[in-house]
């Protein structure tokens, strides 16, 4: 049973380290907003090359 | 199932569904090559997503089963204010080279939205990135200053239909969102160190005593793990203890603190000495519990503070500033000084307070006053900031602007009053003091009681019966039913700001309604018509014809099912009326004194009906046929349709109804006949002062007083009364003062709020009993001496399981309105008595 000296403080440490990284997580501002990532995984990535390279707009433009 | 795509073609049923957004297009907006749209707002940012490669967009909009439909309706503004120094100043920040800028978005509706803001730097040469948060529809955006103005920025978001307004409460949001990440991480410490102590305290509990260095290795070890949980996450609740301690009062945190302090004092004792048991798994369980509750109820009032304050956003931001040659641009409200000129068009509301230089328009002062008849105004009159322009350009010289307005300055009544009120004491608060107390008496009770068994066993059981009291579910029932409740009411669209507003509101006694925009329309409207259907067609056609605001009210009222007659010859006269010729007939329609010098007779019977209405209760307006008067129209601000009902079920729940308004008092004496509201209890021609002190006087007089409103005029009492509530489409003040905020229009989601409170509770209160009970039974197993750390571990969660299924399970507020009497309970009732 002596193995438990070694193997608890390893796995006091590992919670330690996940909680340091949930510190991390939270600063960044990754749970800030709970909503737009479960929709913004679901964009493919090269959706907007299909259409090639995207055409200058001309923002200014006014209703015509 | 999902919507049939939006391609703009005719499906079988030959319904045809706008290119863009898919509602239905319009029978004379129907092309016969696709795509159709409903809008001309729809087909611009049609032709822009395409235009700029992005029609991935429907692709994905399609995919959104959950979308609502919505048409787009850019405002093709040129945004030039975004530009100013000083607007930049107010609303971004400078980030290195760029600069970032938090907009709220109107029109967001679907996932493919996020989809397209996104892709705002493909877009724009110069945007850095956008990032939008779908809940809330603010994006924030980082743009370069050298290489593109913010203007074009957001004219590019505006063209896509989303119409940008400067995020107003960043400042707020910011301090908030610090104190939830803050909340965040002592939950989320805590967590980690329950969940590690508790597997260290199974392995105690499971034998590892057997082994006595084992033991007090896992003993160090828990000592070691908890010590950031409780010293550094449990700090809310001493901190807490320690205020209402040197406040001398005694609220939840006390008993929790005391429970904290005796079991890790003990725990710690018996580590270092090695004899008796340890309890760091049930403390670090308590911290985390109670800190996960505190914080989904911060989460729940965050999210209806959020929903308010984004209003504020869609407040107007800009004036048209007056150049000495004539020119105006678009400049932030902010740099408004006295003495300038602004342009106030149709439509637009007036940013400042100011003298009319130029133009004579009717102004609509509803939100400000309360008056519900537009006022015209001329050279010279004054304009009041919030006040609406509703027919013609008119140029104003600025008297005062910012907080020197009377809005201003009604801002600060608000505030003031919103110090002078006292906070509510919750109840979970004011059982603790009882708590203590009885928390102590039952300790001394088991220490007398073990008394002849030694120090060591006596302290051992004053710990466990410390524990075992400790107020775990108690803490829970309260923060947990609120946070429940918060959210079912948000959904239906009642938004409450304050946690302990659900309990104000079950002890509310009178409630005072605003009348205009709450129990009426709040906009002018044909009342009543007397005279032949085809009379009213003729005036209809008639007043097709004119731009006046009677006009308008008298088309509205029209079905649009019956084709429109054509009118000719039709001549406008300001201030008096409008005539033409309908069929034939000569047909003329104004005030007495028009017609009179039209030379139409004016029989004696209409004369007198239109002196009775006009001394009674609206404006009423005679119609002639060929010189003869003939019919009566009489406008007024009709009442909403669920007022009368809704007035009868607030009185059901045994509350006393009162009307104060601003508008003339035959008008609101006339409204309170209506519903049945006693001739005592309405007031008309009241102040906004004038609100705020009758609030306080029937507040200082001991009388719970709930105050519902919609307008500027409002605000004071709003943020006087024990429980405000706030109609939505009235004015971002009285939002801002106001407990409760209601997105639908008149009374009904106040009798929900009422109901739903009343629910919540009653919740609250079987909550706190269920974890009374678990209580006594705990403190009697100590008593006894039956209380060990494991017994300890078990009562407490599953007492605090209990309570959770509690809250959660119950359906505070539900999309039906709720109507008493006709509850199906009642005939239960009769059918056991029978």
């Amino acid at each position: 049973m002596t193995v438990i000296y070694v193997l608890l403080p390893i796995a006091v440490i590992l919670a330690f380290a996940f909680a340091v990284m949930f510190v991390w997580a939270t600063r960044d501002g990754q749970f800030d907003d709970l909503n737009t990532p479960q929709i913004r995984m679901l964009f493919d990535d090269d959706a907007t090359s299909v259409a090639s390279k995207p055409r200058d707009v001309s923002i200014g433009k006014e209703r015509s | 199932m999902t919507a049939p795509p939006p391609s703009g073609k005719d499906d079988a049923a030959g319904a045809c569904a706008c290119a863009h957004c898919g509602l239905p297009v319009p029978a004379e907006l129907r092309r016969l090559v696709a795509p159709s749209f409903c809008c001309p707002g729809c087909e611009t940012v049609f032709g822009m997503i395409h235009g700029a490669g992005l029609a991935h967009y429907y692709d994905l909009q399609r995919n959104d089963i959950d979308r609502a439909a919505l048409p787009a309706s850019p405002r093709f503004s040129t945004y030039a204010e975004f530009d100013d120094p000083e607007f930049q100043r107010l609303h971004a920040r400078v980030e290195g080279d760029h600069r970032r800028i938090e907009l709220y978005l109107e029109g967001v509706h679907c996932a493919a939205c996020v989809w397209l803001v996104e892709r705002l730097p493909d877009i724009v040469e110069g945007a850095v990135s956008a990032r939008l948060d779908f809940g809330r529809s603010v994006a924030s955006v980082t743009w370069e200053p050298q290489r593109v103005a913010l203007s074009k920025v957001v004219s590019a978001l505006d063209r896509f239909g989303y119409v940008p307004h400067p995020y107003r409460s960043a400042d707020r949001r910011a301090l908030a969102r610090r104190e939830e990440r803050a909340m965040l991480i002592r939950l989320g410490v805590a967590g980690a160190v329950a969940g590690n102590t508790m597997l260290m305290g199974v392995a105690l509990y499971a034998g590892a005593t057997s082994d006595p260095a084992i033991a007090s290795f896992l003993r160090w070890l828990s000592l070691g793990v908890s010590i950031p949980a409780v010293f550094w996450s449990g700090q809310t609740f001493f901190r807490g203890a320690w205020a209402g301690l040197r406040a001398r009062t005694l609220h939840m945190d006390v008993p929790v603190s005391l429970a904290i302090i005796t079991a890790i004092g003990a725990s710690i004792w018996d580590t270092t000495t090695g004899v008796g048991g340890v309890y760091f798994d049930s403390v670090t369980m308590l911290i985390f519990l109670l800190l996960s509750a505190r914080w989904v109820q911060f989460r729940a009032l965050r999210a209806s503070t959020d929903a308010s304050e984004l209003l504020f956003s869609l407040a107007p931001s800009t004036a048209r500033l007056v150049a000495s040659d004539g020119s105006s641009r678009e400049v932030p409200v902010e740099t408004i000084l006295t003495n300038q000129v602004v342009e106030i068009r149709a439509g637009e509301s007036a940013p400042v307070d100011g003298t009319v230089l130029q133009g004579s328009s009717r102004l609509d002062n509803a939100l400000l006053t309360g008056e519900s008849l537009p006022v015209e105004v001329h050279e010279g009159d004054e304009v009041s900031a919030g006040a609406v322009n509703l027919q013609a350009r008119l140029l104003v010289r600025v008297v005062a602007a910012g907080e020197n307005t009377r809005v201003g300055r009604l801002v600060a009544a608000v505030q003031a009053a919103q110090r002078r009120r006292a906070p509510i004491v919750q109840l979970a608060d004011r059982l603790a003091v009882g708590f203590v107390v009885g928390v102590l008496a039952l300790s001394v009770a088991s220490g007398a009681l073990w008394w002849s068994h030694g120090a060591q066993v006596v302290v051992e059981r004053v710990v466990a019966m410390l524990v075992v009291t400790c107020p775990c579910a108690l803490g829970l029932a309260t923060p947990l039913a609120i946070a429940h409740s918060l959210g079912a009411a948000a959904r239906i669209g009642i938004f409450v700001k304050g946690a302990d507003t659900i309990e104000a509101l079950t002890r509310i006694r009178t409630v005072l309604l605003d009348k205009t925009g709450t129990l009426t329309q709040g906009r002018v409207a044909l009342t009543r018509f007397d005279g032949s259907p085809q009379l009213s067609e003729k005036v209809a056609a008639i007043e097709a014809h004119s731009s006046h605001p009677l006009a308008k009210a008298v088309l509205e009222s029209r079905s649009s099912k019956v084709p429109m007659i054509e009118a000719i010859d039709v001549t406008d006269t300001a201030g008096g009326g409008v005539r033409g010729r309908v069929g034939g007939e000569a047909i003329a329609v104004g005030n007495a004194a028009y017609l009179a010098t039209l030379g139409c007779s004016v029989p004696e019977v209409w004369r007198k009906q239109a002196d009775d209405v006009a001394r009674s209760d609206g404006s009423p307006v005679l119609v002639a046929v060929d010189g003869v008067v003939c019919g009566l129209m009489v406008f007024g601000d009709a009442l909403r349709e669920d007022a009368v009902e809704s007035v009868a079920s607030l009185r059901k729940l045994g509350l006393n109804l009162g009307i104060l308004s601003g508008d003339h008092p035959g008008v609101v004496a006339r409204v309170a006949r209506q519903l049945g509201i006693n001739a005592d209890a309405a007031h008309g021609a009241v102040t906004p002062e004038g609100k705020l002190n009758r609030v306080e006087g029937l507040m200082q007089g001991g009388t719970a007083v709930a105050m519902v409103g919609d307008g500027v005029n409002d605000a004071g009492a709003l943020a006087a009364a024990r429980v405000g509530i706030a109609v939505r489409g009235g004015a971002e003040i009285s939002l801002a003062s106001a407990d409760v905020f209601l997105t639908r229009g008149g009374l009904a989601p106040a009798v929900e709020l009422f109901h739903g409170a009343r629910k919540t509770l009653f919740v609250i209160h079987r909550g706190l009993a269920i974890s009374m009970i678990y209580n006594l039974v705990g403190a009697g197993l100590a008593l006894a001496g039956l209380i060990d750390p494991l017994a300890a571990a078990i009562l407490m969660p599953v007492s605090s399981l209990s309570v959770v299924l509690s809250s959660m399970g119950s359906t505070p507020f539900s999309r039906k309105p709720a109507v008493p009497g006709n509850r199906p309970l009642l005939v239960r009732g009769e059918e056991v008595a029978a």
